[in-house]
């Protein structure tokens, strides 16, 4: 990186622990760093993840991996179709000694939540997650119970083509930060796995290399990454192609707008810059974006994927440019 | 209703062009209120769907409504009505117009006749615009009687016609054409209006009719500049071709065909000079005052004297030695050679004839000065003779009277060239010479008895309010007015010597002028025109037969051969000083001066004369070439300067906090210091785009400073060094535009050398050559800068009348 200089030294603490966390990640997952960039980018943006993919190529191992790797309360909840909702927010009990309801809190009650194959439950039990992924908490019985920060949904999902799924709809596709396709690994990473994995599970020697305390912090410091009135202006720009643009029938939201923000922060806090550029947005606009869209049918005659139309359109968009002298 | 507000625009752009040939600025308001007349009728005509037809018809009726308002309102009935009154007083209005018009010459005072007449016209023109464009819709017909009214001022003035007037008069036709264009698309149906998207957002298409709109605005205006800037661009060209109609021009000088000024015009141009001032001075080794002639005029067709154009051949050059000998001068005539030293006043413009005692012989002058051998005016193409001290040698003749007497016949083609007269002249005129000059037996005695005539016998009067110049003029003149000055004299006595047989020709120059300390002072106000008669064996002798003294031309003086003593003597030395000399030039013929007599306007003015190139063709190639080549290079000029400032400003290390000034607030001083840093790396990044647009290099609009950076040390093949300058450049822009503080930048000239270097490795070198000859990012810029006053013109153009929407059951 060629700038580096100015950091704080908050900013090199982030950087160190990232480092670390990336590196746990990448001895259970090989050649994926991309993908683990990204989730990273995302745990630091407080948001939620969603990976999509074909059944057995790792998504499951990722989330897991994440969470291991952050000393941290981590629950893994395995969507099916009889899933009910307060399988996830917990329920109220009624305890008999004490004769009152006790509330029995759920699997989201906890820094990291693995939502397995998240598309084959029903959409009642999906929407359970809405309030606790957009505010943080959780609503029983009358009662709101705030939820532990940090507080990370890695939802992974199987392509909508597959049997016995219930596509998100898409209020619940907005409120997650970003998705990610985890693709099958390459040849020679998927024979280091063959070596790695033949043995033993590599998860179950994962060790954690942060602390709730310290991921807390990192988030903290992303918070103060400086985003230039330009950059704003770029960010909407972005956006408001989506908007305009004849190839989508569904745009993306303010919501999204400011998540991209969000993202591009943890993005350049990750790069060890305490200001974002142009470049932070312009590569997260496909994995922040492109779930939200809606093709046209124009588009979806032409075989246009929301991914291809945003490629064009972050191509046509400007950069802020320099005054001219 | 677009069409008829543009059709009266036009009207009145043009009109404006007439404003040389008045004084004052009345003709204009009444002239505008006629179009703003006409106007309206078409307007109301367009909206309430008239016949076409009628339309001129209705649009006559109102101007004559409006000129009687204006004009003769007190007999008009309801001070609007016209009455027979009020047609009768109108009608004598445009009489004394006529009469003004013959009296007056430009700049004419405006007065009601000639406002009058004025105002016809351009109300007439007014109509025609109207009915040709919109009524017929041939707009671009409508051009005719546009121009007709343009050539008015054009063919009057003798001054090319200013280029706004030009300017002026075509904008107003484009907007009509314009407007006739909109009018058309709009009878298809409403006309789109595209606000042009400032963002990628909705791109214009490419067939946007504004677009269309837009281009055809852009080749009138590029025309028109191009109309106005070529010709002074074009090293052979004046600009005076394109706009100096007419006489005039002579400014020129660099072309191998000069324009051939005209006398008067000339004189007027002197005469111009602040009042009365001095035109030249001169000495001579006599002593005696000299009249200088710059003009001979031979011809007389019926109306008016005027110039045959004058051939000067190369080895004629006063440079080459003494002119060639007088016509008709013989050895056997006595002459004294007189020597006069003449310093002509640097006030003095455009004079491209020398004013000269006749007739001159050696000249010792610089500059390529040339005569004509038959009339030896002399005369130059090249130079002028404003602020020129010369010396010139004349061989005056010193005939006696007997030898006047016994003068043989001229010869033949002195003969054919100086007694032409038309054919259709005046038979009184001839039969008034011969009264007057029954007694003279010789051409001679005649010729005194003419000069008689006018100066004593013929009861005429100095005056100088300008008469017509027709042949019916001349008639006036000699039999009815009796009154005129120096050119009707001059004019007159000609054409009478002409009908007796006598070779004659005007003269126009100066009287000798008065003494001032030892040297002969001429004004302004000495200029005169005087005939020169033709005798065998003396040559063309000058007579005067215009009155001298208080009540005449105060300078003038009669040649000491047409006194009667002369006459009657043998005359063996005759005084070469006149008794009505300088003593008695107190006053002067200044108003025979300032008023231009437009009898002298038409000369053969504006014939291209044609000389031997005074310059030899290849300098001039060479000064035209290098001409064009420094106006081409002005792109890589600009680009250069451009790059230099540029230079200075990343070359200039962002330096840290001053000691001194540390403690008076290092707020103010790093706030300073950022600035400073801004216009470096700004400078240095405008530098990196203008050498990648000069490489012909593309950027992405959505390209990042960084990942530029990385694409160009990739693709171009980037040596560490210089992939590390320009990473450097990208980072120092990516924080000045994105982070909080732009940071410490060391200076940025190095890198930026390298980056440009190492691009410049990359293309061929005709693409370098050009980068540097042409180059395109500057090329690029100067678009810009037109495209934006283009877009300027592209608003006054889109403002739009709105009319209340009618709104019909």
């Amino acid at each position: 990186m060629a700038v580096t200089h100015d950091v704080s030294p908050r900013l090199d603490d982030l950087v160190a622990t990232a480092h670390r966390i990336r590196e746990a990640i990448e001895s259970v997952i090989e050649g994926k760093s991309d993908v683990i960039r990204l989730t990273l980018t995302v745990l630091l943006a407080e948001g939620h993840l969603l990976i999509e993919d074909v059944p057995g190529v790792g998504k499951t191992m990722l989330a897991k991996a994440l969470a291991r790797s952050i000393d941290c309360p981590v629950r893994r909840v395995q969507f099916t179709p009889d899933l009910l909702p307060s399988d996830i927010t917990g329920v109220s009990a009624y305890n008999q000694q004490t004769r009152e309801f006790e509330f029995k809190p759920g699997p989201v009650f906890a820094n990291i939540v693995v939502g397995d194959e998240i598309n084959r439950a029903s959409p009642k039990t999906q929407s359970a997650l809405l309030e606790c992924m957009g505010e943080h908490q959780v609503t029983v019985d009358g009662t709101t119970y705030p939820l532990d920060a940090p507080f990370m949904v890695i939802a992974t999902q199987n392509p909508i083509e597959m049997e016995g799924t219930y596509p998100l709809p898409e209020a619940q596709r907005d409120r997650f930060t970003a998705r990610i396709a985890m693709g099958y690994p390459e040849p020679a990473a998927e024979l280091e796995m063959l070596d790695v994995h033949g043995a033993a599970s590599p998860i179950d020697k994962l060790e954690p290399v942060a602390t709730t305390a310290e991921v807390r912090a990192l988030i903290e410091a992303v918070r103060g990454v400086y985003v230039s009135q330009p950059i704003k202006k770029y960010a909407i720009d972005l956006v408001t192609a989506t908007r305009h643009s004849p190839d989508l029938r569904l745009g993306a939201s303010p919501r999204s707008t400011l998540q991209l923000v969000r993202a591009a922060r943890a993005h350049a806090a990750l790069a060890g810059r305490d200001y974002v550029i142009p470049d932070d947005l312009q590569e997260l606009c496909l994995p922040v974006l492109a779930h939200r869209l809606l093709p046209s049918v124009e588009a979806q005659g032409q075989r246009r994927p929301p991914e291809q139309v945003i490629t064009e359109l972050v191509r046509r968009v400007p950069v802020p440019e320099a005054q001219a002298r | 209703m677009r069409l008829p507000i543009m059709s009266g625009v036009a009207t009145g752009a043009v009109a404006i062009a007439l404003h040389p040939l008045f004084q004052g600025g009345a003709w204009f308001w009444t002239s505008l209120g006629i179009i703003l007349t006409v106007t309206g009728v078409g307007m109301l005509a367009t909206r309430y769907a008239l016949p076409s037809r009628l339309v001129p018809v209705a649009q006559l009726a109102a101007v004559g409504v409006y000129l009687t308002a204006v004009f003769t309102g007190r007999e008009a009935w309801a001070r609007v009505v016209p009455t027979k009154d009020a047609l009768l007083g109108l009608a004598g209005l445009a009489a004394d117009g006529f009469t003004d018009i013959q009296r007056f010459a430009v700049p004419v005072p405006a007065g009601a006749g000639i406002t009058l007449l004025t105002c016809s016209g351009v109300g007439l023109i007014a109509i025609c615009v109207d009915f040709l464009a919109v009524r017929l819709r041939r707009a671009a017909l409508a051009g005719l009687p546009l121009l007709s009214l343009f050539v008015v001022p054009a063919s009057f003035l003798d001054d090319p016609l200013g280029w706004w007037t030009v300017v002026l008069g075509a904008l107003g036709f484009l907007g009509l054409l314009v407007a006739d264009g909109r009018e058309r698309v709009g009878h298809w149906g409403r006309t789109v209006l595209v606000r042009r998207a400032p963002s990628f957002v909705a791109p214009r298409p490419a067939d946007d009719p504004s677009a269309l709109r837009l281009s055809g605005k852009r080749v009138g205006f590029t025309a028109i500049a191009l109309a106005i800037l070529l010709p002074s661009l074009l090293p052979t060209l004046e600009p005076d071709p394109l706009f100096g109609f007419g006489v005039g021009g002579g400014k020129g000088g660099s072309g191998s065909a000069i324009s051939f000024p005209d006398p008067v015009a000339n004189l007027r141009r002197e005469l111009e000079l602040p009042a009365n001032s001095t035109v030249l001075t001169y000495l001579t080794s006599d002593n005696a005052p000299r009249y200088l002639r710059l003009y001979s005029l031979d011809v007389f067709d019926g109306e008016q004297w005027t110039m045959t154009k004058p051939t000067g051949r190369p080895e004629d050059r006063t440079s080459e030695g003494p002119l060639p000998p007088a016509p008709g001068q013989s050895p056997s005539v006595p002459a004294a050679p007189v020597t006069t030293r003449i310093s002509v006043s640097d006030e003095v413009r455009d004079l491209k004839f020398l004013p000269l005692p006749y007739p001159p012989g050696t000249i010792r002058i610089d500059g390529d000065w040339r005569p004509d051998r038959d009339t030896l005016m002399v005369f130059s193409h090249s130079d002028t003779a404003g602020g020129v001290d010369y010396e010139v040698v004349s061989t005056e003749p010193k005939p006696t009277a007997a030898m006047l007497k016994s003068a043989g016949q001229a010869p033949e083609e002195i003969r054919r060239r100086y007694l032409a007269l038309p054919d259709d002249l005046p038979s009184e005129l001839r039969r008034l010479a011969q009264e007057q000059t029954g007694e003279g037996t010789t051409p001679y005695e005649k010729a005194l008895l003419l000069q008689e005539f006018f100066t004593t016998t013929g009861g005429f009067t100095y005056s100088l309010a300008t008469q017509g110049h027709n042949g019916s003029a001349l008639l006036d003149f000699l039999f009815f007015s009796k009154s005129g000055y120096c050119e009707q004299f001059a004019a007159s006595m000609a054409v009478l010597a002409r009908t007796l047989g006598i070779p004659s020709r005007v003269a126009i120059g100066y009287t000798g002028g008065a003494s001032l300390s030892g040297r002969w002072n001429v004004r302004a106000h000495d200029s005169h025109a005087w005939p020169e008669l033709y005798f065998e064996g003396a040559g063309w002798l000058r007579f005067e037969p215009t009155p001298a003294g208080p009540t005449g031309q105060a300078s003038a003086s009669r040649p000491f051969y047409t006194y009667p003593e002369v006459l009657t003597d043998a005359g063996d030395e005759p005084s070469a000083t006149p008794s009505a000399g300088p003593t008695g030039a107190g006053a002067s013929s200044g108003p025979s001066a300032a008023r231009r007599n437009p009898a002298f306007d038409r000369e053969s003015g504006g014939a291209p004369l044609l000389v031997d190139e005074g310059m030899p063709t290849a300098a001039k190639a060479g000064i035209g070439t290098a001409l064009a080549v420094l106006t081409l290079l002005i792109p890589a000029l600009i680009g250069h300067m451009t790059r230099r400032r540029r230079r200075r400003l990343y070359s200039r290390p962002s330096g840290p906090v001053r000691e001194s000034s540390a403690a008076a607030g290092v707020t103010a001083v790093r706030a300073d210091r950022d600035r400073t840093a801004e216009a470096a790396v700004s400078a240095a990044w405008a530098e990196l785009d203008d050498a990648l647009c000069d490489y012909g290099m593309v950027r992405e609009p959505s390209e990042s400073p960084r990942a530029l950076a990385r694409r160009l040390a990739r693709q171009y093949g980037f040596d560490a060094e210089a992939t590390a300058s320009v990473t450097r450049i990208a980072a120092a822009v990516e924080r000045l535009l994105f982070a909080r503080t732009p940071g410490e930048t060391g200076p940025l000239g190095e890198d930026v050398r390298r980056v440009r270097r190492a691009l410049a490795a990359a293309v061929s070198r005709g693409r370098r050559i050009r980068a540097v000859l042409f180059p395109p990012s500057t090329l690029l810029r100067i678009r810009t800068a037109g495209a934006r006053m283009l877009d300027g013109f592209d608003r006054l153009g889109n403002i739009r009348i709105r009319l209340p929407a009618r709104r019909d059951a």
